[in-house]
């Protein structure tokens, strides 16, 4: 377990922006308890402070994980996040995309987004955005990437894809032995 | 009798051997050749042009026969009195271009690459085991796999039933074709201009190699001092030396404030290199709205 250095911060929080934008800060700058980032395994997790100092007597073999884990970095050092992250990222979503009941389950099983599944989205989006999907009910499902902007998905047809899957709640069954 | 009258009489029938030539002409025996560079008399060339012609000429090729015969005579039985011609001196242009120079193959172009000169070996060397001189390569060559011989020894690990005689003849076969595969290649690349391509291409790879190989060395060369380079100067443009340093990591607790301001400090450099985008269409309808 470490703090990241300059360079990975740099790759985190150019992916972090692409969601939640500014919000970033008020990742980074709480006022209920210092939060940190740690990589541990290469992947990254959100630690509080007493959940650090706890964790330091930990020796790095046993440690298997702590905090919430963000997402990882790959080989080549970019930065992939995952949906355990999307906690953090569904409370500070510059740009929404809501599902209707009949796309969830498409969704949830790692497809993309049509046009037919859309209930809503945050007006002016652009194209290839970062977007928290959540379902009517306003539960977060996962998150994506918009194809095309608000305007030009009025014009699309229903089958066309709308968003891109990144990350979907469903992973949580799928990938559990990977993703903590 | 007096027969100096008569030599007299026959002699000025003749026009004489000497000539007189303000410039003293230029000859190229080789090629039986004399250059003239005297000017023509005008006067002359315009009045009686053929007689004058005739003249000139003749005194041209009368001085090139004096010349002709100041070389070393020898006498050939049958046929005469003969010169030996001495080699053409002119220098005459060449009848067809000169021939392009042959695209390198790609040993050529590596061995350039890398420096690597061609040293030129006898064609023949001692055998000391036979005692005699036998050639590098080819029939009954030294550099012989042994399969003609009677006997093969079996190497130790190798597999006692396995024929040594045809894995030898194999092994020859493949490097046979091999070489004529390389062969086909380098004619291929020749024709499709490909050498061309490949050649300059490595040109400028040349380049960054021998600088990345330069950098190496000088690497090495100061940390090859008794201190490995401790008290050295440092030379100007010198490659960073990064073998050898630890990578360091901050403490995992430390300063939190100094943490949080590193992080907010490279947050703030996203942002703003990322910049808030005007929304056109949102400004419009607010404006819209306020007024």
């Amino acid at each position: 377990m470490r703090p990241l250095t300059e360079d990975e911060t740099k790759v985190f929080f150019e992916k972090l922006t692409k969601y939640i934008g500014k919000n970033v800060l008020h990742l980074v700058d709480r006022s209920d308890e210092t939060y940190y980032f740690r990589l541990h395994n290469e992947k990254v997790y959100y630690v509080s402070d007493s959940m650090l100092r706890q964790a330091v007597s930990i020796g790095r073999d046993q440690l298997a994980s702590l905090g919430v884990c963000f997402g990882k970095f790959t080989k080549s050092k970019k930065f992939k996040l995952h949906i355990t992250a999307l906690d953090y990222l569904a409370q500070y979503a510059k740009y929404k995309l809501w599902i209707k009941p009949n796309g969830e389950g498409s969704f949830l099983y790692g497809n993309h987004v049509l046009k037919a599944h859309i209930g809503r989205i945050t007006e002016d989006t652009p194209e290839h955005q970062g977007v928290i999907i959540f379902s009517m009910s306003d539960i977060p499902l996962g998150f994506g990437v918009t194809a095309r902007s608000t305007v030009e998905i009025r014009k699309l047809k229903p089958t066309d894809i709308v968003a891109f899957h990144q990350a979907d709640i469903g992973e949580y069954l799928r990938e559990q032995d990977t993703l903590f | 009798m007096d027969v100096s009258a008569q030599l007299e009489a026959q002699k000025s029938k003749f026009k004489s051997i000497n000539v007189e030539k303000q410039v003293s002409l230029q000859f190229d025996l080789g090629l039986l050749a004399s250059f003239d560079t005297n000017a023509l008399e005008e006067n002359k060339l315009k009045t009686e042009t053929d007689n004058y012609l005739k003249s000139y000429t003749r005194d041209g090729t009368q001085l090139l026969i004096n010349e002709i015969f100041q070389l070393p005579l020898t006498s050939v039985q049958d046929v005469g009195v003969v010169v030996e011609l001495p080699k053409i001196v002119t220098a005459i242009p060449r009848e067809k271009p000169l021939p392009k120079p042959k695209p390198p193959t790609r040993w050529e172009r590596f061995a350039k690459l890398k420096g690597i000169k061609k040293n030129k070996k006898s064609k023949l060397i001692y055998d000391e085991e036979k005692g005699e001189w036998v050639p590098r390569w080819g029939y009954k060559g030294a550099n012989d796999d042994g399969s003609n011989e009677w006997l093969v020894p079996v190497p130790d690990n190798a597999d006692p039933f396995e024929d040594q005689f045809t894995k030898l003849r194999e092994a020859k076969k493949e490097r046979i074709s091999k070489n004529e595969a390389r062969r086909r290649r380098n004619m291929d690349e020749a024709e499709t201009g490909e050498t061309q391509k490949l050649e300059n291409k490595s040109k400028a790879g040349a380049k960054a190699l021998k600088k990345t190989e330069l950098h190496q060395q000088i690497s090495v060369a100061k940390t090859s001092t008794a201190s490995l380079g401790k008290f050295d100067k440092p030379i100007k443009g010198e490659p960073s030396n990064t073998k050898g340093v630890k990578r360091k990591f901050e403490p995992n607790i430390g300063d939190i404030q100094k943490e949080k301001e590193a992080r907010l400090n490279i947050l703030n450099k996203i942002i703003d290199k990322k910049g808030e985008v005007l929304n056109v269409r949102k400004a419009i309808a607010k404006n819209h709205q306020e007024n």
